[in-house]
């Protein structure tokens, strides 16, 4: 068997690396079969009144068919020399008439073996920058000679398989650029959200401090917040809380209700005033279609003489706060009937006072921690959180942020929801042989 | 974008000589929470009230509870007396932290809420 040389080996040349280049960009090879291709391949056959007829795109070292007719069972056959790795060599109509009569064409492996095929005719699918793909084909077992017309539509097949291709890479890149464009929405509003929070808590007389922010999704933000900040007389004012809603609105949220907070207590540091307050500033700002809520808890801490703080704290639709005692005791610090702030006509938030003494702390956290569902199913809840503090023994702010970010690691994606965890211990009284826990 | 929606459904039924019952059904995040706002927004708010299914709910975040309560508050404004049915005890515990126990009818079956209406 004779076989031209410049027929048989692949150009490996800077114009074969292009082509391939092209094929790669349409990433068409190796998808799943196709009705519109399909079509394609059964309309040659019926213009050519063939039995068989292919959508073929030539890879480096294989010609993979994109969709076939009246060809059982066959998916992709090698480049070698052969009838489609000579026809992208063209740029027009490539046509066998006898393939028993030509050597090159000898060499494919559907004319030598089954199903034996003696006549063929091919035109390129060419991108608009003359790059050829593959062919659009059309074989049969007896030698025969195609009319003018039929090579003609043939070539208008092989335009609209590449039509189609670029109609399908133009979506292709529509969905990934607005699957971008919402990724970096997302960054934007996580950053956003990332300067919502103080960069560091300040140093409390008296008091040790810490917080935390734990992300659920890197690509749903959460509105979770808390802060710690001094009133002129003495006191300081924290809170705690979680807008509705994700993303960039509820970040806009988030920015407002801390804001109002902080506004509020300075006018008036009672704790359901300044709950009350942020109610009516919400009310003004979401009214109508749009209407938003936050659930949080607000404190007021005094120190006291014998180093104890006295806390009074009020809650707008907010879980318990708990209190770690100096026995290890875990004591829930209830504002249960408070209710949600922004949305309702007359809510009520619920004022409760306790006292942290030298060895105690105290956690508020968001809800996307007891709401987090454990590995058998169930929620965490107050109770999970209660044992979990019961279990671990805090005693410092520290030691409890440590422990319920423990317990966060644990859950992994039993956690559904942004928690903001702030935790506030009074230190220990020092004892001969443990200056202090931390 | 709601192209979540599928994970949730809203079938409303017109109970005869009753109430209109909405049955919400899978997940209502912010993703889905359009559709039952929808749903809320089309359904005829009378004398003879509104029942809100909720017992196939599997999943509510803190935007559909900002729909439920617009609920409320067009029940508020038309005089409809509404009625939340077959809250399971998680959801339960959710509406109790923010308070919503008190806002809201709620009745263990939507059998209970139509029996409840006729009286």
């Amino acid at each position: 068997m004779t076989v031209s040389p410049v027929r048989t080996v692949p150009e490996a040349s800077a114009d074969e690396a292009a082509r391939l280049a092209a094929v790669r960009r349409y990433r068409i090879l190796d998808t799943p079969p196709d009705g519109a291709f399909d079509r394609i391949a059964a309309l040659a056959a019926r213009l050519f009144d063939a039995p068989m007829a292919t959508v073929s795109i030539v890879d480096t070292d294989r010609v993979w068919f994109k969709a076939v007719h009246g060809l059982q069972g066959v998916t992709e056959i090698d480049r070698g020399p052969g009838l489609c790795a000579s026809a992208i060599l063209r740029g027009e109509p490539y046509v066998v008439p006898d393939a028993g009569a030509d050597a090159g064409a000898f060499a494919d492996p559907l004319v030598r073996g089954e199903p034996g095929v003696r006549f063929y005719a091919a035109a390129p699918i060419t991108t608009a920058d003359g790059q050829r793909l593959g062919t659009v084909d059309v074989l049969d077992t007896r030698p025969r000679r195609p009319t003018e017309d039929q090579l003609q539509a043939l070539q208008d097949l092989a335009a609209l398989v590449m039509d189609e291709l670029e109609l399908r890479l133009s979506a292709m890149r529509t969905v990934a650029a607005e699957r971008e464009r919402r990724a970096e929405a997302e960054r934007l509003a996580r950053a956003l959200q990332r300067t919502l929070l103080p960069p560091a808590l300040p140093e409390v007389p008296g008091l040790h401090a810490a917080a935390a922010y734990h992300t659920a999704s890197p690509d749903e933000v959460g509105g979770d917040f808390y802060d710690l900040f001094p009133l002129n007389d003495g006191r300081w004012a924290f809170f705690l809380g979680d807008v509705c809603g994700k993303g960039a609105d509820a970040a806009a949220l988030t920015s407002l209700t801390r804001y109002t907070l902080r506004a509020a207590a300075i006018y008036d540091p009672d704790p359901c005033a300044a709950l009350a307050n942020l109610d009516a500033v919400l009310k003004g700002e979401y009214q109508g279609s749009d209407p938003r809520y936050c659930t949080a808890v607000f404190g007021v801490l005094r120190p006291l003489p014998d180093g104890s703080h006295a806390i009074t704290l009020a809650g707008g639709g907010h879980p318990s706060a708990l209190a770690v005692r100096g026995d290890g005791s875990v004591e829930p610090i209830s504002t249960m009937g408070g209710q949600l702030v922004g949305m309702l006509p007359d809510p009520q938030f619920v004022r409760t006072s306790t006292r942290l003494r030298p060895g105690e702390s105290l956690l508020l956290y968001t809800d996307g921690l007891t709401e987090a569902r454990t590995a058998g199913g169930t929620m965490l809840g107050e109770d999970g959180l209660t044992r979990r503090l019961t279990a671990t023994a805090p005693r410092t702010a520290h030691e409890l942020l440590d422990s319920v970010e423990g317990l966060l690691r644990q859950l992994g994606d039993g956690v559904s929801d942004d928690t903001a965890l702030l935790a506030l211990s009074v230190p220990p009284p020092p004892t001969p042989r443990i200056q202090e826990n931390r | 974008m709601i192209e979540n929606e599928h994970l949730l459904t809203v079938t409303p039924h017109q109970m005869p000589a009753g109430p209109l019952v909405l049955r919400v059904t899978g997940e209502l995040d912010h993703h889905s929470a359009p559709l039952l706002s929808r749903a809320v927004d089309d359904a005829a708010f009378d004398d003879t009230g509104v029942v809100l299914d909720l017992s196939g709910l599997t999943y509510c975040d803190s935007t559909g509870i900002t729909v439920l309560i617009g609920a409320y508050q067009r029940s508020q404004r038309t005089g409809a007396p509404l009625i939340l049915a077959g809250v399971n005890p998680d959801q339960m515990r959710v509406f109790t932290v923010v308070g919503l126990d008190q806002v809201f009818t709620f009745h263990p079956s939507t059998e209970a809420a139509v029996a409840a209406l006729a009286k």
